[in-house]
């Protein structure tokens, strides 16, 4: 998919020849990445599964849903992986305390979202949306809830690296850590952006 | 100045923007189902493509990532499509 002229680069590619083939990140990580999208893609089915068998809580089933909550949480996970794009692309310039300032930045953001999901699933529950208030409700808590185990295990890494990057582990040279944990928390991007229209959008 | 990332940034923002939009109409139609599964493969390519960078990495990689992110909407339209056969096949008698 191109959405820009041939000729302009990936976001945070110095050189496209340099790059051209190569492994992103580090090869432990991509299993973790694969073994993240075959265990989201077994409970995307279960959903619609669920679906085809209970259409009408399905139809119904968003409207008890705050899309605004929903909306925000892609907000911030968006907004959370371009800093960390930039902060890979300022530790290919031996920007270490750039990084670590974008870094930092994606950290907080990321925080954003169990804090938000924290005071959805508060207003829901005030609002009989528990978990089993229908079949819609409890896969719509158990998709969510896994996949923000996954983003605190994203945040984790994140620290981790953070921590690196501060005592100047990574350089130019040496960014596979830093590109690997951001890999790994692009790929918790990929599954709300499935997750969000599942549960607050198609109806 | 504006650049690839803002850029980038930018363009995933407005289709959230657009998504939620969608889901405050609360109808359930073919062209919300198609609108809402297109900005899934959408988006999902562009986090792929450029916050991954996968556009210039490994190419079989990249192909699982994008089969992932295009196989789940095709699903969608299926079951849109032929709700009730996918209910009889999943059905345990």
């Amino acid at each position: 998919m191109r959405i820009f002229s041939s000729n302009s680069l990936p976001v945070a590619v110095d050189t496209k020849t340099t790059l051209q083939g190569r492994i992103p990140g580090n090869s432990g990580i991509w299993v973790g990445i694969f073994c993240v999208l075959v265990e989201f893609f077994m409970l995307f089915c279960v959903y619609l599964v669920a679906k085809a068998h209970n259409p009408e809580a399905f139809l119904t089933g968003p409207n008890k849903l705050v899309t605004l909550a929903g909306t925000t949480i892609t907000l911030l996970l968006l907004t959370s992986g371009y800093c960390m794009v930039k902060a890979v692309n300022a530790i290919r310039i031996n920007k270490n305390q750039s990084a670590l300032r974008w870094i930092i930045m994606a950290i907080v953001l990321g925080f954003g979202y169990p804090i938000v999901k924290y005071y959805e699933i508060r207003w829901n529950i005030d609002h009989g949306v528990h978990g089993e208030a229908g079949v819609f409700y409890t896969v719509y808590y158990y998709l969510t809830l896994n996949h923000l185990v996954h983003v605190c295990w994203g945040l984790l890494g994140l620290m981790w690296v953070a921590v690196h990057t501060g005592a100047g582990s990574y350089s130019s040279d040496n960014y596979s850590g830093l590109e690997a944990a951001a890999l790994y928390w692009h790929t918790t991007d990929i599954i709300w952006l499935v997750i969000f229209p599942f549960f607050y959008i198609l109806r | 100045m504006i650049g690839h990332a803002e850029k980038i940034w930018l363009v995933l923002i407005g289709l959230t923007f657009v998504g939620a939009a969608l889901g405050e109409t609360g109808h359930a139609s073919w062209l919300l189902t198609m609108t809402v599964v297109s900005l899934i493969a959408f988006k999902g390519g562009i986090v792929i493509d450029y916050y991954m960078e996968m556009r210039s990495a490994n190419q079989r990689m990249r192909n699982i990532l994008r089969l992932f992110i295009i196989l789940i909407p095709v699903l969608v339209i299926l079951i849109h499509a032929w709700g009730d056969e996918f209910r009889q096949l999943t059905t345990l008698n």
